[in-house]
């Protein structure tokens, strides 16, 4: 019927086909075709299986792919774009599923031809149930959480993380029992048992890794999910000698795994750091610890104003040490910090820099940092070195470091850092904390010295707030210390808010980057208790994930009925008084209806330029992933710009609102 | 088919998807995932294999072959449909055809 060669070629141009697709959705122009193309391959290697395998005169084949194409065109036309995640993340795990099933077929010698290597294709099988039933399993936890069928907050049973590793080791035993299949060992080399086996194990570690994460990391699960179908399926490919399902299945294997990577980049975090537990939202603490930390933002801009403020303290210091940490890392504040530390020795302060041996995440990571920011070498001192000195410090700034310099290491026995060596920044007279947060460190043990009298904490990205420290500096004996950066348009904004007959807020990335989305809910509900219609709307591609955004704002408790697609509502923008940007760029660039040739030309984008007013709460002023420069930044008469952390902005539009 | 040469297979086209994805800018990155999403459905070609086999040689593996393998057909046929379909839609809205007021 068809040569071996020729079946070969065709599937190495299937192949190379689908790369191309894949390649052809790199670009906005060519995407559309991109995807036919891609499922042009798959019906293509529909067709050329059934021919090689001449199994073509088989009637149920195409009962089933008919039905299975009714459910997946229904589903496809009628599922709202705030529902793709986990449509998404459901439609995984039925290929994962799929997986699964033709590996359990296989081992238990179903509907394939006797191989010549019975070895490879029972370990390979047994592999497939394995990564098919973690895929599966894994995508519908996702899939639940995404649908609020489940807590969007991580779930953590008790000893999780062994738990997680028995399972584990549980799934790689089920697979090496298959090499031992034919052999006489009893019920280790049991068919039957060794499949019930991998499917129980590969279920529940699909289980135990997707119950705990969290609702702003189901992205990088999703992603990582979707890298695990195609292995699983490249697996199961194995198990049958496929070899079009191996080579598509790896495709899609590394390139889901790299967009993991991406995910993980952008988001700051590692992917064994969310796999094996330390969730966005902190897992443990993070009940007790929601509660405060609201009150501790909105309190954010009164401490300022005291007597005492740090800006008044680092004028009249004589000796300073600085404290860097991981977070200057994440912040990025190297340079800030030098900066600092020149204004500082400009007045004649002496600045050394105190080193934790374990600052960072690499050995010597703080001092690299810093020495990318011109920082002198001598400056910088080790623990032991400057240890005895702090106690002689007028002021310690430390920025985004806590562990390390957690005095409960002294005494609070029976914690992870109990007898860890630590800085003794508390023995300083003052202390001016920069952190993003009051949560614990790593290691999860409350920092006593966040409760401290003579320290100030100043919340948020640590490059702000460096930034604040640095104007009060500056700001001469002034009678009002805290003139904080937006309070020229303050009183105007405050008005503004005031009001607004109608607002409509629009989140992007920013706000999951920023973890804002409670603070906008928050901003939300006291504009509604003043009589403000307020609406969400939500940019079909706003956030990293089709219905990204809904899915945080969801989180937040937002009713489900306030957002609305761009379709719904972008004709309303012109009749709204107020328009409040979280950390939204692109998907509002009017850039998009004129400029020719930029990579979003011609995107659809919300009309928010034609609002009366407009807030922008974004971190800093550059264009967005597209690269094309914003023009309502500049749009003064109208646009309000709050730049820096959005939680931070946010806050203070609140307590605009409370105050003016 | 010999092992080692499809596990060779699989590393190649892992490597070379792998370099493939390096161009896709962030813009793109979420129908991407879709459809990668909806190609790794390809184990359809896998479960229709079980299914006509399972049909063929008959005896006591024809009810089971047909039933599971038919499940995993049906499943893998719904993950690419609607995979493939919801990627058109999306990148549809993309289209600068499509609803732009600019002329």
């Amino acid at each position: 019927m068809m040569t071996e060669t020729f079946y070969y070629i065709v599937c190495v141009v299937l192949s190379l086909l689908s790369l191309l697709g894949i390649s052809m959705m790199s670009k906005v122009s060519s995407s559309v075709r991109g995807n036919l193309l891609l499922s042009f391959c798959l019906l293509a290697g529909t067709v050329v299986t059934l021919w090689y395998y001449q199994i073509f005169e088989v009637g149920t084949i195409y009962a089933f792919i008919l039905i299975g194409s009714l459910i997946g065109a229904v589903l496809a036309y009628k599922v709202q774009m705030i529902q793709m995640p986990q449509t998404v993340a459901m439609l995984n795990g039925l290929g994962g599923l799929a997986g699964a099933v033709v590996g359990a077929l296989t081992l238990i010698n179903i509907g394939v031809k006797p191989s010549d290597y019975p070895l490879f294709v029972n370990v390979t099988a047994t592999l497939a149930i394995v990564v098919g039933m973690v895929t599966f399993v894994g995508s519908m936890v996702a899939a639940g959480k995404l649908h609020r069928l489940l807590s969007q907050k991580p779930i953590i049973w008790k000893n999780h993380q062994l738990i997680t590793i028995l399972l584990m080791i549980g799934s790689i035993a089920s697979v090496v029992f298959a090499f031992f299949i034919g052999k006489d060992m009893g019920i280790l080399s049991n068919i039957y048992f060794i499949m019930a086996a991998a499917v129980v194990f590969g279920s529940f570690f699909g289980l135990a890794f997707a119950i705990r994460v969290g609702g702003a990391d189901m992205p990088i699960t999703i992603s990582l999910l979707t890298s695990l179908a195609g292995i699983a399926a490249a697996i199961a490919g194995m198990a049958i000698g496929d070899l079009l399902v191996v080579s598509i299945g790896g495709i899609v294997g590394s390139s889901g795994l790299l967009l993991t990577q991406i995910m993980c980049r952008a988001m700051n975090r590692s992917l064994a750091v969310i796999l094996m537990g330390k969730t966005s939202v902190d897992p443990a603490p993070g009940n007790s610890e929601k509660p405060i930390e609201p009150v501790a933002e909105k309190e954010m801009p009164k401490p300022q104003p005291q007597e005492n403020s740090p800006g008044e303290r680092l004028r009249s210091a004589k000796r300073v040490i600085i404290v860097p940490g991981y977070g200057m890392a994440l912040a990025q504040a190297q340079h800030q910090v030098r900066q600092l530390a020149d204004a500082l020795e400009a007045q004649g302060t002496e600045v050394r820099y105190a080193i934790h041996p374990v600052a960072g995440r690499m050995p010597g990571h703080m001092n690299v940092l810093l020495a990318e920011a011109d920082v002198a070498y001598d400056q910088l001192y080790e623990m032991d070195n400057i240890n005895d000195d702090f106690k002689e410090t007028d002021v310690v700034v430390v920025i985004g470091a806590n562990d390390v310099l957690n005095p409960a290491a002294r005494d609070a026995e029976g914690t992870p850092i109990y007898g860890m060596p630590v800085l003794n920044v508390d023995e300083a007279k003052y202390i001016i904390i920069c952190n993003f947060d009051r949560k614990p460190g790593y290691a999860g043990v409350p920092n006593p010295l966040y409760e401290m009298e003579k320290v100030a904490l100043m919340l948020g990205d640590a490059k702000e707030s460096l930034a604040q420290v640095m104007r009060e500096m500056n700001t001469q004996k002034s009678d009002a210390p805290a003139a904080e950066p937006q309070q020229t348009t303050g009183a105007n904004t405050g008005e503004v808010l005031k009001s607004a007959k109608r607002a409509i807020i629009v989140p992007g990335y920013g706000m999951a980057l920023a973890q804002a989305q409670h603070q906008v809910r928050q901003l939300a509900n006291a504009l509604e208790m003043q009589g403000t219609e307020v609406r969400y709307a939500i940019h079909p591609v706003a956030g990293r994930m089709p219905g990204h955004m809904n899915v945080l704002l969801a989180e937040a408790d937002v009713a489900y009925d306030q957002l609305y697609e761009m379709d719904n509502i972008n004709d309303d923008f012109k009749d709204t008084d107020l328009v409040v940007v979280i950390g939204a760029n692109d998907v509002l660039n009017p850039a998009a209806h004129d400029a020719k040739d930029t990579p979003i030309y011609g995107m659809p984008v919300l009309n928010v330029e034609q609002a009366k007013h407009i807030i922008i709460c974004n971190f800093d002023r550059k264009p967005g992933y597209a690269g094309v420069p914003n023009p309502l930044y500049d749009m003064e008469e109208k646009v309000t710009m709050m730049l820096g952390d959005a939680k931070e902005s946010l806050s203070q539009l609140l307590s605009m609102l409370h105050n003016s | 088919m010999n092992p080692i040469f499809l596990v060779l297979i699989f590393l190649v086209s892992s490597i070379v998807g792998y370099f493939i994805i390096k161009n896709v800018p962030s813009l793109l990155h979420t129908p991407l995932m879709t459809g990668m999403n909806a190609l790794a459905g390809v184990c359809l070609l896998g479960a229709v294999i079980t299914v006509g086999y399972s049909y063929q040689a008959g005896g006591t593996g024809l009810v089971i072959g047909q039933i599971f393998g038919g499940i995993a057909v049906v499943l893998a046929t719904v993950n690419v449909v609607a995979g493939f379909g919801v990627t058109h839609r999306m990148l549809k809205m993309f289209n600068p055809k499509k609803k732009t007021t600019d002329k």
